[in-house]
């Protein structure tokens, strides 16, 4: 008899997760990671830990108590459709019965390959003692949860393609593209963009007469790096902002209208998302000069009211972010999905993770092992600039160290 | 405002692509001195090969609807200024009846049909 050693290791894990949440509910889990911040202060008061040491273990934990949401969000994502869909591939009624269930249960595995990365980290940096560097690991988890999703989610719908219902399959011949203008300032606050803009200058012009005031007592790198080092952040994330405004794909014409509206808010949700990050790096820059001109005795005090206030923003946006999640699921159920022609024959010409088109101009092609960056694209050579300046602005300047 | 792009139509894509732009222009959608999407950025919304998108562009400077200006792309151009005879007017004219009578419609058929069309596009490019 042939023993899957993937199925032994599943449903080990499967069954001792289910035997946890069975003695121990959701519930409490969450409610005992919330407690935790308040053991923290014990911790903090027994081990005369510093103030804004004490608010990155607590935002790591509310880190941690976010992910249990995002982890049962996504965990029940290929089932939103119905049990006739798994994500958007149309599958046959006893898909989940044999194929499928398979597919379902590595696409759940896959999930926590973040934690893989995380718990080890997070570990060496509880023991090193170097607790700023977790806000560098929940950034880096972001960015790490984000790929790992799209890339699981698309490898799970590669899997189950063979066990699709066939006229599903068949790509759509109509497609339509919106020709409709679609410009960086339609998506524009003036009021936010003119606050955005005035923070730097205001915060510069601080520090400017704040190192002029005594030159030899003050490191040039001490003063601006990390103010520096934020609005490059900045101008990345107004970057990112100016691609995805212009981010544009055709429609099935038959659901042009629904796929249409879906996209607008996704677009939305997105460069809100960006304006609130663009948001914190100018309160970090304006906050920089205050900081650094603040008497030690008053820089406890006022680095725990700096945090507190992050802390109850932070509550607020994750709340919001789940509200515009569930709408934004809602009116994507409304789009029946379907295949669009491939005119390209992108499977064909985008066979790993990186490739040279220059004769197809899209940044991500859909190759036939998943997304594949197209290194001809114009995106990709300021995407990886920007990189590569970010590096250095971070070996360069005192940032986070 | 949309352009569309049919698999099972026999015609190339940049063909389609130009007769789509030409109909967006007809029916006034895209006025005289409006800007065309940049070759490369149409070709990326569609998916398909920056050469189809450039044919596209080709045809209708050819037949004077866009003018290619280097530094501020493409734009419609006034088509008043259309220099084209009758006789190279009417040819598209004469193919479509040509293939509307082989279809077997009747004479007075095809004309409610043309009077619906052409109200429909004068009617959106006022």
């Amino acid at each position: 008899m042939h023993i899957d050693p993937y199925v032994v290791v599943f449903d080990t894990v499967f069954w001792l997760v289910r035997f946890l949440f069975w003695v121990v509910p959701s519930d409490v889990w969450r409610t005992c990671l919330l407690l935790l911040p308040a053991a923290f202060v014990g911790v903090q008061k027994a081990y005369n830990m510093d103030a804004s040491n004490l608010y990155f273990v607590i935002f790591y934990i509310f880190f941690w108590v976010v992910r249990i949401n995002g982890c049962v969000r996504r965990g029940r994502q290929p089932l939103l459709r119905g049990p006739e869909w798994f994500f958007n591939v149309r599958v046959q009624p006893d898909f989940y019965r044999g194929a499928g269930r398979k597919i379902l249960h590595r696409y759940w595995m896959r999930m926590f390959i973040p934690f893989a990365f995380d718990v080890p980290l997070a570990i060496t940096i509880f023991l090193s003692g170097r607790f700023p560097l977790l806000s560098w690991l929940i950034l880096g988890l972001c960015a790490l949860i984000h790929i790992n999703h799209s890339f699981s989610v698309d490898l799970a719908e590669r899997q189950a393609r063979p066990f699709a219902i066939l006229e599903a399959e068949q790509p759509v011949a109509s497609v339509a593209l919106s020709l409709t203008p679609r410009r960086l300032r339609d998506y524009t606050n003036r009021n936010v963009e003119l606050a955005l803009a005035l923070s730097p200058l205001v915060a510069f012009a601080w520090l400017v007469r704040y190192y002029f005031a005594t030159p030899e007592h003050h490191n040039l790198r001490l003063v601006f790096g990390v103010p520096a080092f934020l609005l490059y952040v900045q101008l990345g994330i107004l970057f990112i902002k100016r691609v995805v405004v212009a981010w544009r794909t055709s429609v099935p014409q038959a659901q042009a209208a629904e796929h249409m509206e879906a996209r607008e808010e996704t677009r939305k949700y997105y460069l809100q998302v960006c304006d609130w990050n663009r948001a914190v790096a100018s309160a970090g820059i304006l906050f920089w000069p205050i900081k650094i001109s603040a008497s030690p005795a008053g820089l406890s005090h006022l680095l725990s009211i700096w945090f507190a206030v992050w802390l109850v923003i932070g509550v607020v946006v994750t709340v919001w972010v789940e509200i515009r999640r569930k709408q934004l699921v809602t009116l994507a159920l409304h789009a029946r999905p379907v295949k669009l022609p491939d005119f390209l024959r992108q499977s064909e010409i985008a066979r790993w993770p990186v490739c040279y088109q220059p004769s197809a101009p899209m940044l991500i092609l859909k190759g036939a092992r998943g997304y594949s960056l197209n290194l001809a694209n114009k995106v990709t050579h300021l995407g990886a600039a920007y990189l590569i300046g970010l590096v250095a602005l971070f070996v360069v300047l005192p940032v986070g160290r | 405002m949309f352009l569309t792009i049919d698999t099972n139509d026999p015609r190339p894509i940049y063909q389609q692509v130009a007769d789509g732009i030409k109909e967006l222009i007809a029916r006034g959608k895209l006025a005289e001195g409006a800007s065309l999407p940049p070759v490369r950025q149409l070709a990326v919304d569609l998916g398909v090969n920056l050469n189809t998108i450039a044919a596209a562009y080709r045809e209708l400077q050819k037949d004077g609807l866009i003018g290619i200006r280097h530094g501020s792309g493409s734009v419609v151009v006034s088509r008043t200024t259309t220099e084209r005879g009758q006789d190279e007017l009417l040819r598209p004219l004469r193919t479509a009846l040509t293939e509307l009578v082989l279809a077997g419609l009747s004479s007075s058929k095809i004309l409610s049909m043309v009077a619906r069309e052409l109200s429909t596009v004068g009617k959106e490019s006022k």
